[in-house]
């Protein structure tokens, strides 16, 4: 209940629609009364009794009139509600779609790594659709229902109460029967959501990873997984379904005993003669149309409110989410940096209780270059990530130039630190698209220049459609080494003060990744740069090689020095280089 | 549109629920025919001659009637139901059977979310129309006919009168079908659009964050859901149109009925209480006619669904067994090339002439620069793609004549991306074998050089790694796609840079347990480190789609060419430096 009354604030914005639908809705719902009353009408005066009687005359065009009258006007005035109504639904969905998707892309990484891509998506898919229908559908079918069970029971009432209670004395069956079936429907229906996001996710991860399941032959293991999921999935709605269907069919009976004992006593009153059988057939007509019609739809949009109510909790369950990193406050945006970094007694853990950063000290002066190696899973990407500020530290600080970057605002931050993650992600548009992406309103000559620096811009050329060729999804349809040279172009086009490059050259053979050097030598002269790299001769010429293991600092300093230290880095140089060194001394 | 008669098909199996639920159909349509008579009875007989008793068994026919109604129109949803989500769950099946057994050619050009809304959104849809729509849709035909029969029996007429509408029907329903549909189409379009960027953009949200996009990719989704906003807004309009339309011929119908009907009564040709029973009459008969329009919205849907739906179904995998295709049981691990030619789209070759003949036991290493083919290369043998000149042929037998299963669980291949997924360390590594033991699973996990690591985790070999392994390191996720490789025991096995995020101590760890573990068995190497490859017992030099030069390591550094001047880079800086050492 709690999330309906959330959801009718977020609906305050909407109020003037609202209004007008409803409004629009009183009109119709009035609009569709007379039928019954032109029955009674015609009833009473053409009956084989009046027919006897020659005062009443009866007037057969004036009822055409009034029909087709009606009808038009009620049209008229129900495309109107339905315009207003398909607004308010879409505009709805537009508005939540929005306010979703803005708000994921304010969470940080964190929260990415524990959601399943397939769930968010159904989030902001599927969810939201689930309240347009409520919103659009079931929120008005309510309105127009009640304001014409009420009009209805006016007439009746006053038309002849007892009647009226007689066919209103199956009422409270109908209440119990509704509260028998839903509390049961609600429960399935909650779990059905669940095993179908899940199987969802499911999917979509094993469709990604499609290369995989075929590397080991496991198609038919994983068709027959999924047979199990969509079989219980499919059980749980045929359940769901036999309830709904057990409740409205029960819900009709009932409501047949309602119209049985109105012609019952009725009949018993038109027989006495105080009734006339035209009155009988409006109650009749009314009973049927317009009392146990609305009350049988009331009952099935409970169905429809389930569902909503599972997707308002999802949804908001999404909205809720706090980003673990975020501005402060009176955050100021970074000025422009010099690059200079300070790691000051900086720890971290992903998982409390297990610190992959224990309490590194490092100073980076701007402009040089500094290199991390070290044992794979030692912390190295973390340390960079940190730099971008996706999480931030446990304990300690990072600055630059001299400004905790927590307090500055994020994006300037982001915008001045560059980043060519370790594990290359493209987008799947063109090749231009994808470069542009660092800078957004970059030139053609910009765009070929950083491409150039990278050493991608032949490949393109080579291309059929060069610069417009459309690269698959995640870029599929590049090599390995093509999708780091296009992330390093897309990097560099974005002009950072402080360039980090994660691996960014592991799939680069060492003539490639030496003309790349080159270009990024004189591109970035006097910028910060951060180089991670397993083969070494990427980082010889490093102004500080950092060495890592397990989260801590073991060894800085040049090549030469850490080389005359002989300690870890000195191992692994004689480890990579052995054979050249044995060939050297030969 | 023709496709729903296919998804009729479906029902095939399901033949005796079927025929059982027509049956009960026509019995349950037949109950709005009963009712109004039911009424012409009360008003023309009972009331009028006073017959109490008779009143009395009015109460108990409503009562029996919709007692019966109820006993089976329950029997039919229940029915209905059941089918719809039958057909579904077949339908979902075999779309998902099939999308396995499609090459990855089919996954390369396209999006991950757009084959995902086939699985779910569409056949959602789908599921909707066959038990929801579907079956209204059926029933009001069938009432319809029905009621036209019995309309005509009682007062042929009136029936004129009721029926001389419905052209204008038919011909509202005509002028307004032919602006939706083609909205339908493009509505379904946009939509798969936005969950293809949607699903994009929130796999890549790194770079979003890295490069602070987010206000940017917010807009560039909100475009596209604006579009959506738009093209529904036109569709929905034209939609309660052609219903408001309806809604008025409705009223002409009715209202000339009564007019004609009261005409009748005037000249005694009729009695009230028929009139009022043809009146509840042609209620059920334009009802039904109302709901048609609102069924064509779904149908509109659905049918688009459908269509794609068996568009992927008909999507002929490129790779399959060939009729007389063989089992290779025990692989010895000899792989020839001969004459290979190939490229992705058949236009742009991207290998040329490979020659090549791979002894069993042997380890070929393939060097060569960024983008020259080695991927692709590696990829023919596990028959990935299909080459369109020469053979590849495996202990003798070409690759083609092999049933793709038996080559597949024996070659073992580390792709230069690793792919995890969401389930705990242990499932991942046993992913190539599920019959493998514990015991088997932490000897891999020790050859990839993991166990430690693992152990140190609070849960050890059950931590959950999340989507895509995200919480590990690159290094020990190249590290698990390794063991995973190893527990299979392949016969061959392929590495495409697969250490390349190992620092090379790690590196040495690992290789040498794979020696160890894969004496005997031919493997394929692809690395840019050449220390990784120096003693492999030939080293395939690839360079344009060609291969340039083959030989040992000393071989290959003594004659100029690509290989020499790889290495001449690569160790370039170390000799620099080292001489400096030396004199230092
Ligand atoms: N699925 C694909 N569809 C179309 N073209 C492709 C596809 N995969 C690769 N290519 C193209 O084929 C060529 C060779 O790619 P391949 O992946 O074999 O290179 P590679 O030698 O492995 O390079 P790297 O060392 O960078 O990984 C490249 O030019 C690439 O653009
Ligand atoms: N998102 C995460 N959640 C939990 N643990 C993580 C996460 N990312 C990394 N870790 C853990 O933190 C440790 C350091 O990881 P990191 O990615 O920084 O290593 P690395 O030095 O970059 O290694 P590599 O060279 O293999 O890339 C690893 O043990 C890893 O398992
Ligand atoms: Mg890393």
């Amino acid at each position: 209940m709690q999330n309906f009354r959330r959801f009718i604030k977020e609906l305050r914005a909407y109020g003037r629609i609202m209004l007008l639908s409803v409004f629009l809705t009183l009109i119709t719902a009035t609009l569709s009364l007379p039928p019954p009353l032109v029955v009674k009408y015609l009833t009473d005066h053409l009956s084989t009794g009046a027919l006897q009687n020659p005062s009443l005359r009866v007037n057969l065009i004036g009822i055409f009139g009034l029909l087709l009258g009606t009808a038009c006007l009620s049209a008229f005035f129900g495309y109107w509600l339905s315009v207003c109504l398909t607004y308010l639904g879409q505009r709805f969905k537009l508005d939540m779609r929005r306010k979703l998707y803005a708000h994921m892309q304010t969470l940080s990484l964190g929260f990415f790594e524990k959601s399943q891509t397939g769930k968010l998506m159904s989030n902001i898919t599927n969810d939201v659709a689930a309240l347009d229908q409520l919103l659009s559908g079931s929120l008005i079918t309510i309105v127009q229902d009640t304001v014409t069970l009420t009009a209805v029971l006016c007439i009746l009432l006053y038309q002849n109460w007892q009647l009226t209670l007689v066919a209103l004395i199956v009422y409270p069956i109908y209440i119990l029967n509704y509260l028998a079936f839903i509390g049961k429907i609600k429960f399935t229906h909650h779990e059905m959501r669940e095993q179908r996001d899940m199987m969802y996710g499911d999917l979509q991860e094993k469709l990604s990873g499609v290369q995989v399941v075929k590397s080991y032959a496991k198609e038919r293991f994983e068709v027959r997984q999924f047979i199990g999921e969509t079989r219980s999935i499919m059980d749980l709605n045929v359940r769901i379904g036999g309830m709904s269907t057990g409740l409205w069919t029960v819900a009709e009976l009932i409501g047949a005993i309602g119209t049985a004992l109105l012609l019952w006593y009725g009949g018993r009153e038109v027989i006495r003669g105080t009734m006339t059988a035209g009155s009988l057939m409006a109650f009749y007509g009314y009973i049927g149309g317009y009392l146990y019609g609305p009350t049988l739809r009331l009952i099935q949009i409970n169905d429809q409110i389930a569902r909503a109510n599972a997707a308002l909790w999802r949804i908001f369950k999404t909205l809720d989410m706090q980003p673990n990193v975020n501005d402060v406050p009176n955050a100021q945006p970074l000025p422009p940096i010099q690059g200079s970094v300070h790691y000051d007694h900086v720890w971290f853990e992903y998982e409390p209780g297990q610190p992959v950063i224990k309490g590194i000290n490092l100073e980076v002066k701007a402009g040089e270059m500094v290199a991390f190696v070290g044992q794979s899973g030692s912390g190295k990407t973390t340390l960079i990530n940190l730099l971008q500020r996706h999480y931030d530290v446990t304990d300690g600080k990072i600055l630059v130039d001299g400004h905790d970057i927590r307090e500055v605002q994020l994006a300037s931050l982001r915008q001045q630190v560059g980043v060519v993650i370790q594990e290359t992600i493209l987008f799947n548009t063109t090749l231009r698209e994808n470069i542009r992406y660092g800078k957004l309103d970059a030139t053609e000559e910009q765009i070929i220049a950083a491409a150039r620096a990278a050493n991608i811009h032949h490949v393109i050329e080579a291309q059929p459609k060069g610069y417009d060729t459309k690269i698959g999804e995640d870029g599929t349809k590049l090599s390995g080494g093509e999708k780091q040279r296009i992330a390093i172009a897309r990097a560099l086009l974005s002009d950072p003060r402080i360039l980090i490059l994660d691996e960014a050259t592991s799939s680069l053979d060492s003539e490639t990744e030496a003309l790349i050097q080159e270009a990024l030598d004189r591109l970035l002269a006097g910028r910060t740069s951060f180089v991670i790299a397993h083969r070494l001769s990427t980082i010889v010429k490093a102004d500080k090689i950092v060495v890592m293991e397990k989260g801590i600092i073991r060894e800085v300093g040049s090549h030469d020095e850490l080389l005359a230290l002989d300690g870890v880095y000195a191992g692994l140089y004689n480890q990579q280089f052995k054979v050249a060194l044995e060939e050297h001394a030969a | 549109m023709d496709q729903i008669g296919r998804l009729l098909g479906y029902l095939k199996p399901y033949r005796k629920q079927v025929v059982l639920a027509v049956f009960l159909l026509l019995c349950v349509t037949c109950t709005p025919i009963a009712m109004p008579l039911v009424v012409r009875y009360t008003i023309d007989d009972v009331l009028p001659h006073k017959q109490w008793n008779a009143l009395n068994h009015v109460f108990w026919m409503i009562i029996g009637l919709y007692a019966v109604r109820g006993g089976i129109s329950f029997a039919l949803n229940y029915l209905l139901g059941w089918l719809g989500q039958r057909v579904v769950f077949d339908l979902r099946f075999q779309s998902y059977r099939h999308l396995n057994r499609l090459s990855l050619s089919y996954y390369d050009t396209r999006q991950t979310g757009k084959i995902m809304a086939r699985l779910t959104g569409d056949i959602d849809t789908i599921q909707y129309m066959v038990s929801g729509g579907f079956v209204t849709f059926l029933a009001d035909v069938f009432s319809v006919i029905v009621l036209l029969v019995v309309l005509f029996l009682m007062q042929w007429k009136l029936a004129i009168a009721a029926v001389c509408v419905i052209p204008f029907y038919v011909l509202n329903y005509k002028l307004f079908i032919r602006h939706i549909r083609p909205l339908s189409e493009k509505l379904r379009e946009r939509w798969d659009a936005l969950l293809g960027i949607l699903w994009e953009k929130l796999v890549g949200i790194t770079v979003v964050k890295a490069f602070a996009r987010e206000e940017f990719e917010t807009d560039n989704v909100m475009q596209t859901i604006k579009d959506n906003f738009d093209l529904a807004m036109t569709q929905m309009k034209l939609n309660r149109k052609l219903g408001a339309f309806a809604q008025v011929i409705r009223a002409l119908g009715t209202g000339l009925v009564l007019w004609y009907g009261g005409a009748l009564i005037l000249k005694r040709q009729m009695q009230i209480g028929e009139l009022l029973a043809f009146n509840g009459w042609i209620a059920s008969l334009y009802d039904p006619a109302v709901r048609l329009v609102d069924f064509n919205v779904t149908l509109q849907w659905a049918g688009a669904a459908v269509d794609r739906v068996f568009e992927t179904l008909d999507t002929r995998p490129e790779i399959v067994d060939a009729p007389n295709a063989i089992s290779v049981q025990e692989m010895r691990g000899a792989v020839e090339f001969q004459d290979v030619n190939f490229g992705y789209d058949g236009e742009h070759p991207v290998l040329h002439d490979i020659n090549l003949k791979v002894n069993p036991g042997e380890m070929i290493a393939v060097v060569g620069p960024s983008g020259a083919g080695k991927t692709t290369f590696i990829n023919l043998i596990a028959r990935f793609y299909d080459i369109q000149h020469g053979k590849v042929l495996i202990d003798g037998i070409d690759l083609k004549q092999i049933r793709l299963e038996s080559i597949r669980r024996q070659i073992g291949i580390v792709s230069q991306e690793s792919l995890l997924f969401s389930v705990p360390l242990k499932e991942n590594i046993r992913y190539g074998r599920k019959d493998a033991t514990d015991i088997e699973v932490l000897q891999a996990a020790k050859h990839a050089d993991l166990h430690e690591f693992i152990l140190n985790l609070p849960q050890g070999y059950d931590t959950k790694i999340g989507e895509d392994g995200i919480k590990l390191s690159v290094g020990q996720k190249q590290r698990m796609s390794i063991a995973r490789a190893t527990l299979t025991d392949p016969r061959i096995l392929i590495l495409d840079d697969a250490t390349s995020a190992l620092d090379s101590k790690t590196e040495a760890n690992v290789q040498m347990a794979l020696e160890r573990l894969l004496k005997g068995r031919t493997s394929f190497v692809i690395a840019h480190r050449l220390s990784t490859i120096m003693n492999a017992d030939r080293i395939v030099v690839i360079d344009g789609g060609r291969i340039v030069d083959v030989g040992t390591h000393s071989e290959l550094v003594a004659r100029p060419g690509v290989y020499q001047n790889l290495y001449n880079e690569q160790y370039k800086s170390a000799r620099e430096h080292s001489l400096e050492a030396l004199l230092a």
